[in-house]
Formats: C-alpha cells, sequence, structure tokens
C-alpha cells in the first residue's frame, strides 16, 4: 500500500516536472498576452509603467466602437482578405497544380522541381520583400526589361523609314513617316514638330544613318514606368504576386508528400479500367486530400491574417495606407505617434477572432461536403 | 477497329501535349522563382554606378566592394555582431523548443493522468492561433517582466511560440512508441525520468530532427517578433540588419544587395545541404488529417 502511494508520487511528481516547463512558456508566450489583451483592450492604460505607474482603469468597449467606426479598419480588413483569398484560392490551387505533376510523373526529375519551387520558403521574407520591391520600383528591372523591348521594337520600324543605311536623305515624306511613328512624343519635344525635326536629321551627315536610329529610338520610343507599389489602385497587386511566389512551394510539398501516400495500384487499376487524367485527379487524388486540402487552408487563414513581415518590408502600409493590413494598422497605433495600446489590443483580438470565425467556416464547409470522402 | 486506333492516336496525342503542357509550366515557375534570386546574387557584384545604368546585363568587371572595406554592407549593416546572434537564437530556441516538447509530449502520452487532456488541448488550440497577431501584449509583457532587450525575451518567446507545433508532434510521435516499453520498466521499478532518457529520448531522434528542421528555417528567418522584442544593434538578428537596407540605406543599390546576399547565402547552403530533410520535416510537420 505504502510502495504504491510512493509510485503515485513519484508519478505525479515527473508528470509535471515534465510538464510544467512548456507550460510555463506557454503561458508566459500565448495564454497571458490574450489575457492582457482583453484586458487592456477595454481600459484606458497609455504608455509608462504598468503597475504603480500612473493608475489606469476598466472604461469599457469604446475602443471597439471606435475601431468599428475607423475606415482604415475596414481597409486592412479588406486588405487581409485579399491575402487570404489568394492564398487560399492562388497558393493551394497551384501548389497542389504543381504537386500533382510531379507526382504522376508528366516531367522528369521530381527532386529538381521541388528542390527549386520550395527555395522562396527558405529566405527571409525581408530579402523577398525588399528584392521584389526593387523589381517593381519605377527604375526597377522591370522597366528596363520592357523598355528595352519596346526600343527594339521601335529601332526595328525606324530601319523601315530608313531603307537606304548608308546614305541619309532628308525629305519632306521621311519626316512626315517619323512623325506619325513617333505619334504625341513628338509634340511633347518639338514645338513645331516638322520643320524642327527636319532641322535635327539636317544636323547629321549622311553617313551617320545608323546613329540617326539610336538617337530617334531613344527620343520617340514609348517609355514605360512601373509604378505598382506607388499606385494606390493597384499597390496590393505587387504584394499579392509576392504572397503566391513565396508560398506555393510549401503547399506543393505538403500536397506531394500526402499524394505519396495513396495507393499506386488503385490509380494504376483505374487506369486500365479506362478513367482518363482528370478523372483519376477528381475521383481518386482529391478525395484522397480532402483532409490535407481542409488543414493548409486552415494554415494559410491563420498565417495571413496576421502576416506582418512581407506588406511592413514592401510597402509598410503606404502610399496613404493603400495597402495596410491589420497587424501593420495595430502596429502602427501601439508605436506611431501617439500610442493608444488599448485600441492596439482590440485589434489585436480581432485579428485572433476573425482567424477562428474562419477558420470555423472552412471547417464547416469539410463537413457539409462530405469531409474526408474515403 | 479504326475507332479504336483514332482514340489511341488522340490519346497519345493529349498526352504529349499534355508532358509538353506540364514542362511549360514548370519551367515558366521555375525560373520565375530562380531568376530573381540569381539577380539578386549577381547585382551585388556591380558597383551601384553600373546597377544603375544596366541592371539586368552581367557585371562588367565584378567587385567586391559591395561588401568589404569601411563602407561595405558587412560593416555598415554590422553583420560581425547579427550573425552570432541569429545563430544564438536560432540554436537556443530550437533546442529549447525539442526539449520542452519531448518531455512534455512524453508525459501526455506516457503518464496517464487527467490533467492531460485538458492541457493537451490547450496546446493544439495554440496551434491556430499565430503568437504575430500577440505583437503588441507580448511587447507590453516584456516591459512589465524587465526583459526587454534582452536575448531571454526573444528566446522566450521564440520558443513559446514553437511550442504548439513542437508539443503536438512529439506527443503524437511518442504515443506510437508501445506503452509496453515503459510499462515493464516501470515494473522493473524504474523511474519516469530515467524511463525517458534512457528508452523514450533515443527513440525520439526523428521527431527531434523534423522539429529542428522547421524550426531553424523559421527562427533563422523571423522578423515581426524580434522586431518589437529588441532595438539595440548588439542584440539584433540578421533579419533586422537587412530591414535597415530597405529604409536609409536602400538607395545605395550595391550594398543593399549586399547585404541581401549576405543574410540570403547561409541558409541557401543549409537548404542545398538539407534539402531531403527539410521537405521531409515539412511534409511531416504539416498537421495532418
Amino acid at each position: 500500500m505504502a510502495r504504491k502511494k510512493r509510485i503515485g508520487r513519484e508519478e505525479g511528481r515527473a508528470y509535471w516536472m515534465m510538464v510544467l516547463p512548456a507550460l510555463i512558456v506557454y503561458m508566459l508566450v500565448l495564454a497571458f498576452p490574450i489575457v492582457l489583451s482583453v484586458v487592456l483592450s477595454v481600459s484606458n492604460y497609455n504608455g509608462g509603467k504598468m503597475f504603480g505607474g500612473e493608475p489606469w482603469q476598466i472604461t469599457g468597449f469604446a475602443k471597439y466602437a471606435k475601431l468599428v467606426g475607423d475606415p482604415l479598419f475596414w481597409n486592412s480588413l479588406k486588405n487581409n482578405l485579399y491575402i487570404v483569398l489568394i492564398s487560399v484560392f492562388g497558393q493551394l490551387p497551384l501548389g497542389f497544380i504543381f504537386a500533382y505533376i510531379i507526382y504522376r510523373k508528366t516531367v522528369k526529375w521530381p527532386g529538381f522541381w521541388q528542390g527549386i519551387l520550395y527555395v522562396p520558403n527558405i529566405i527571409s521574407v525581408i530579402v523577398v520583400a525588399v528584392l521584389w520591391s526593387t523589381i517593381f520600383s519605377p527604375n526597377g528591372p522591370l522597366g528596363e526589361a520592357i523598355n528595352s523591348l519596346r526600343q527594339g521594337a521601335f529601332h526595328a520600324k525606324l530601319a523601315l523609314i530608313f531603307t537606304d543605311p548608308t546614305s541619309l536623305v532628308v525629305s519632306d515624306d521621311l519626316v512626315n513617316k517619323l512623325l506619325a511613328l513617333a505619334g504625341p512624343k513628338a509634340s511633347a519635344i518639338f514645338t513645331n514638330p516638322p520643320s524642327e525635326l527636319k532641322e535635327f536629321l539636317m544636323g547629321y551627315s549622311p553617313n551617320q544613318v545608323q546613329q540617326v536610329i539610336t538617337d530617334l529610338t531613344n527620343m520617340f520610343a514609348q517609355k514605360w514606368t512601373p509604378a505598382f507599389l506607388g499606385k494606390p489602385d493597384i499597390a496590393m497587386l505587387p504584394i499579392l504576386f509576392v504572397t503566391l511566389w513565396i508560398w506555393t512551394g510549401l503547399y506543393m510539398i505538403i500536397f506531394l508528400a500526402n499524394m505519396q501516400k495513396i495507393d499506386v495500384q488503385i490509380i494504376e487499376s483505374a487506369r486500365i479500367d479506362g478513367a482518363n487524367e482528370g478523372q483519376v485527379m477528381r475521383y481518386i487524388v482529391v478525395p484522397a486530400l480532402s483532409g490535407t486540402l481542409v488543414n493548409s487552408a486552415i494554415l494559410c487563414i491563420a498565417g495571413s491574417l496576421s502576416s506582418f513581415s512581407l506588406v511592413w518590408a514592401m510597402t509598410g502600409g503606404g502610399p496613404n495606407h493603400v495597402t495596410e493590413i491589420l497587424a501593420i494598422y495595430m502596429f502602427n497605433n501601439a508605436f506611431l505617434g501617439r500610442p493608444d495600446f488599448p485600441l492596439a489590443n482590440a485589434i489585436a483580438l480581432v485579428m485572433v477572432i476573425v482567424s477562428f470565425i474562419l477558420i470555423g467556416i472552412t471547417k464547416a464547409v469539410e463537413n457539409k461536403f462530405g469531409g474526408k470522402g474515403e | 477497329m479504326s475507332e479504336e486506333i483514332t482514340t489511341t492516336v488522340l490519346g497519345r496525342f493529349s498526352a504529349a501535349f499534355a508532358k509538353i503542357l506540364a514542362y511549360a509550366v514548370m519551367i515558366l515557375f521555375s525560373v520565375m522563382t530562380i531568376y530573381p534570386i540569381f539577380w539578386l546574387i549577381m547585382n551585388s557584384f556591380k558597383p551601384t554606378r553600373e546597377f544603375q545604368m544596366s541592371q539586368l546585363g552581367f557585371p562588367h568587371s565584378p567587385t567586391f566592394n559591395n561588401y568589404i572595406g569601411k563602407f561595405g554592407a558587412w560593416k555598415l549593416g554590422d553583420f560581425d555582431k547579427l550573425i552570432p546572434n541569429s545563430i544564438i537564437y536560432t540554436l537556443g530556441a530550437t533546442l529549447g523548443i525539442i526539449v520542452l516538447s519531448v518531455l512534455a509530449g512524453f508525459a501526455f502520452a506516457k503518464i496517464p493522468r487527467k490533467a492531460t487532456a485538458a492541457i493537451y488541448a490547450s496546446f493544439v488550440i495554440g496551434l491556430l492561433l499565430s503568437v504575430q497577431s500577440l505583437l503588441i501584449p507580448l511587447f507590453l509583457e516584456v516591459n512589465i517582466l524587465g526583459i526587454y532587450n534582452t536575448r531571454l525575451a526573444v528566446l522566450l518567446v521564440y520558443v513559446g511560440a514553437g511550442l504548439p507545433m513542437g508539443i503536438y508532434l512529439a506527443t503524437e510521435y511518442i504515443k506510437g512508441i508501445p506503452t509496453s516499453l515503459v510499462e515493464s520498466a516501470r515494473i522493473d521499478g524504474a523511474k519516469y525520468f530515467r524511463i525517458f532518457r534512457s528508452i523514450i529520448l533515443p527513440m525520439t531522434i526523428p521527431v527531434a530532427t523534423t522539429l529542428a528542421i522547421l524550426n531553424i528555417t523559421g527562427i533563422w528567418n523571423e522578423f515581426a517578433l524580434i522586431n518589437i522584442l529588441v532595438s539595440k544593434t548588439e542584440l539584433k538578428s540578421l533579419p533586422l540588419g537587412m530591414y535597415r537596407f530597405s529604409g536609409s540605406l536602400s538607395s545605395d543599390w550595391g550594398k543593399q544587395f549586399a547585404a541581401l546576399t549576405i543574410g540570403t547565402v547561409p541558409m541557401l547552403l543549409f537548404y542545398i545541404i538539407f534539402r531531403k530533410q527539410i521537405t521531409q520535416g515539412v511534409a511531416a510537420g504539416a498537421v495532418k488529417g
């Protein structure tokens, strides 16, 4: 009897010694912040020492009311939902397609493609953000590439006009053709295009045809300036694109691993019975992966609602709050200008609640449409 | 008969078409993935002036000037401080996550206790919760605890953030180890810690590896949390250091690219060496249905 008791005590002690370290850290990092958030969001605490500093008290739900009335809140919620949508309906299908192509051995070297498409996941989001915002910047390589294509095309058109590549003969006919090609750009450069262009051409010696073509290309070829991140109505597009760019490979890996668990014989016998590739996908692979798909959607939702770093490093929420997402909206309210910690904490809770609601919807959809489908 | 021939010919034709399409898709997306990274590294060897003239061409005469020297990215970005910090945070927090997870996982899986159901469930709920949404309360909490601007705060938060996944994977894994092993050791009078050390721990190496892989890349690249936990250069990690190059230093492209390359290459090498383990670990870590 005594021995049994002693063993029981040892059991209890061992259990708690093993569980408590993890539980304490977990409480400190997840549970306590949530409680703190709940308390502060209904208080008037505004910086300074929390205990023993300026007194603060519970004041009610005023901050939530303020939140609902703030157009910036709705704007950032909308942007977050865009990111959720591109994640669930972009990353997942695309990742599925990649995984399926590799799984069905439609392409050779499965490890190679897999290895490459996963690379963005191991690079810091900060690097990715700076890299792509450089690419999308007005003076970035995208502009350079497209403009060099345009200049090439314009160059070719000019070469058709200057039929004799060795001697330059300036005629009214030539000037008119050039002006027609240049379009409105000519009147933007010259006040009186026909005579001034003619004068300009007379400045060259007859054997300088190539030089003329080059100079005219530089002068008249249309230039395109990419300014995605600076234009309010399209500033979210690069962010959504990069969101796809980074995480699609992750879902490819997850899907592929789960596809490889499917019994190969099922697919082979279906093929022998005359099922085509589309039917194999629809009736065998998709049902087998439905659980994985739902869990991936949940992963996507939870991740994209709290995402911060990518947008922070790409646009910082700008220009003028257009690309602001909830996490940045929260960050700005807490750290920018006059801190409003209660409001920031209310936003934190809204983020948690919205993500639980979306996850709930996903689970409900799963239940409605037969879930595992096995 | 002839109809059958037509269908097989058609079938072959569409199969060939599908193959071409599949290769086109894979090549297109692979180029889109790799080329920007290659472009980044390539441009880090160009002087900024040359970059402004030609962003797409190869460097005329590759130079290390963006990296080295008094005003090179290495010095300017304090990388000599950032890299050791990143290593400390990554290894420290990863080790912490593994140890705490495997310990608690063993208790949850093999020591029968009424409390387990509730505690374990609370960890699993944490899987759905992203610590990033708690940036502000966490910032306030580390200030209450007086550990703002300390390595302890960073390690604590990273370990806490990794625990739900760690505990979940470790517990499920240890549940798969036959209970009879534990029971017979108990009958022989072994204490739980001894059983843990000599029986369970060696058997959890696969799940520990998975956890290491999942956490090493994640923590090495983490930005949002550490951004609110430390402000001293001596405590900053690589992503924080690289972020500096997106703001005030961003007009000096050459150095910016050099800084980004310094931050990227270690993980790229890690990936090249452990690619198989990483992709397997990621697949195993994706919570199953």
